[in-house]
């Protein structure tokens, strides 16, 4: 009663066939993803290559696959020092971008991703070197960086066909100065600064010194004008006065002369003053007569 | 299996005709099948509802059958065939990343704190020197699918290609410019230059900004820029000197000459006034005089005698046929004296 009762035959055996159809078509079916392609390889010879994304099948167990990365992939190099043709070394640090576009060459002559980065490293440092080796300092830093890339890219991905390897694109990461230049630069750098402080320091006592120059010269000038016009100011009043005066003496100017001559007598004969007089002149002649007659 | 269901059918049929003591025996049969059979319905329903899945706001679902990307679908509650037929991925498409140059945030705090890279930062300008220049780059994916399946490590893709670019564009630059006027420029040129680089790879990713932290000289010769910022103040200090004493001394000038013109004006209107005065009073005095010219002639010049006289020394000579100087009347001894030696 409490035993299990035997399971069925027919069961079994449909587990059996269930099972070993998912080993089947696992061995069969395979998916390549979008970012994958696939060399399949039969007792170790390459015979298809995959690169369409989607479902694929092969004969299970004799034909082997290997699968590789379809994506962009990554390159980068360590610093190296290159002397560029001004005779300047630079401190150059690159990478690059790079697919595998015949895994079926790529296989056969790097077979993986390790060996592919080892001739990337040659390929690419000695492209590297010839086209800066051409160039002066100043055009690899400010001018032509762009061409000289373009053209490494170029001149690389040509060497790397052979290699089932599409070189999208080398860049430089950094190109610096090696640290035994930098003194060099610094101390330069310094001066130039020194300089410019300089010119800045003088540029200002230049402005300064003609601002207060104008000043003076406005000022000088100020007053010039205005002693003139206090001259000419002046002139007129004296003119005028003159003038005015003149007209009135002339009505008499005989007792004008006289009056003047009573008003300077009687402002100027002070004491101290010695006067003789004549005794028989006009103004002492009743001093001698009432009659005033000599 | 449809052979399975029907015995299942049969037997239970069977066992429904039975009486109720041989019941027990009888059901244990189609017990056992109902349980597989259930099994087998729950486990498939269970698969197919496996491929439920809800995309979020900020993501993008990427659908691949056997590997193929077959379908992209939007936010929301979405369906797939399941595992391992189709697969679905979810990247987060609004989501703004960010990677830094030059420096590190080691915690974002606050207060925040930063590690530098000073490999990172230092570069060369166009006129051969250096600057230390931080960065930060911000980006988002684009497209889904491209970001999955066209670049390895998209971080580091992006790195390389902001560290080119930044590197490119500063040193087609002055360092001048990249210190002071020119930092909006190498925003723009890196953020384009970047954008190239990744559209060049077909990433699918695009870059939202370029924003430049931090951009100094390096420390090593810091010094000498600051003069030079200080010798910019002396310049301008220098000039604004000068400005202040001509501020002071033209107004000043100004007053001056004001004052002299009002002089000069006082002194016109006095000398005319004080000429009409003396014209007025001489006409006055000759009106009188034209009267009894004589008489008048007479009494002002005595009357002017007679101020003059008492503060003068006073000699009297003789007459005009007398001996010269003999004074007959002195009205003052010491002089008669002196006389008379």
């Amino acid at each position: 009663m409490t035993q299990a009762p035997p399971i069925p035959k027919k069961t079994i055996a449909l587990l059996a066939v269930v099972v070993l159809g998912v080993i089947l078509m696992n061995a069969v079916f395979f998916t390549v993803r979008e970012d994958q392609q696939v060399v399949v390889t039969r007792l170790g010879k390459p015979v298809r290559i995959i690169r369409d994304a989607g479902l694929s099948y092969r004969t299970p167990f004799i034909e082997q696959l290997t699968f590789f990365d379809k994506r962009l992939l990554e390159y980068d190099s360590n610093p190296t020092e290159i002397i560029t043709q001004d005779k300047k070394s630079l401190v150059v640090d690159n990478f690059s971008r790079w697919r595998i576009v015949d895994p079926l060459k790529f296989l056969r002559t790097v077979r993986d991703e390790v060996g592919a980065q080892a001739r990337l490293d040659d390929i690419i440092y000695s492209e590297l070197r010839l086209e800066l080796g051409r160039k002066q300092l100043v055009d690899i830093v400010a001018h032509d960086r762009a061409e000289l890339m373009a053209q490494v890219t170029k001149e690389s991905n040509q060497k790397a066909k052979k290699y089932g390897i599409d070189i999208v694109d080398v860049r430089l990461k950094r190109a610096d100065l090696p640290q035994e230049n930098l003194k060099a630069i610094f101390g330069r750098m310094q001066a130039e600064r020194n300089r410019i402080a300089r010119q800045y320091r003088s540029e200002g006592r230049e402005e300064a010194q003609k601002i207060r120059a104008e000043t003076d010269r406005e000022r000088d000038i100020l007053l010039a004008g205005a002693y003139e016009q206090e001259q000419k100011i002046k002139g007129e009043g004296d003119a005028k006065s003159i003038e005015i005066t003149a007209q009135a003496f002339g009505q008499d100017s005989e007792f004008y002369a006289f009056n003047k001559s009573l008003e300077v007598y009687r402002a100027s004969l002070k004491n101290k003053t010695t006067l003789m007089l004549q005794a028989d002149g006009e103004f002492l002649k009743y001093l001698k007569t009432s009659s005033g007659k000599k | 299996m449809p052979m399975d269901w029907d015995e299942f059918k049969s037997k239970k049929q069977g066992g429904g005709m039975g009486p109720p003591q041989i019941k027990l025996p009888e059901f244990r049969m189609p017990n056992m099948k109902l349980t597989g059979v259930l099994f087998v319905v729950i486990a498939t329903a269970l698969w197919l509802l496996s491929g439920i899945y809800t995309v979020g706001p900020d993501e993008q679902g990427i659908v691949l059958r056997y590997g193929a990307l077959n379908r992209v679908t939007s936010s929301g509650l979405n369906y797939h065939i399941p595992f391992p037929i189709e697969r679905v991925y979810t990247p987060k498409v609004t989501e703004v990343k960010r990677i830094e140059l030059g420096f590190r945030t080691i915690d974002p705090g606050p207060p925040a704190r930063y590690s530098d890279k000073p490999n990172e930062s230092r570069m060369l300008t166009g006129d051969e020197n250096m600057v230390d220049l931080d960065v930060i780059v911000q980006y988002r994916i684009s497209d889904a699918a491209k970001y999955l399946f066209n670049v390895r490590n998209p971080q580091t893709t992006v790195g390389h290609a902001a560290e080119a670019a930044i590197r490119q564009v500063v040193g087609s630059k002055p360092i001048d410019e990249a210190l002071t006027t020119g930092k909006g420029i190498i925003q723009q040129q890196t953020l384009s230059e970047i954008q190239k680089i990744l559209n060049l790879y077909d990433s699918g990713l695009t870059v939202v900004a370029v924003q430049l932290q931090d951009v100094t000289p390096p420390k090593e010769v810091i010094q000498s820029f600051k003069d030079v910022a200080s010798a910019r103040e002396d310049k301008n200090r220098l000039i604004n000197e000068a400005q202040g004493y001509r501020n002071q001394i033209i107004p000043e000038a100004r007053g001056n000459l004001a004052q002299i013109l009002r002089r000069a004006e006082a002194y016109r209107e006095t000398k005319i006034r004080q000429a009409r005065g003396d014209a007025n009073r001489f006409l006055a005095t000759v009106r009188e005089y034209k009267k009894a010219p004589e008489i008048t002639r007479k009494r002002l010049y005595l009357e002017m005698m007679k101020e003059v006289m008492p503060t003068v020394d006073k000699f009297i000579l003789g007459g005009k046929n007398g001996s010269g100087v003999l004074p007959i009347l002195s009205l003052r001894g010491d002089a008669l004296k002196e006389i008379k030696k």
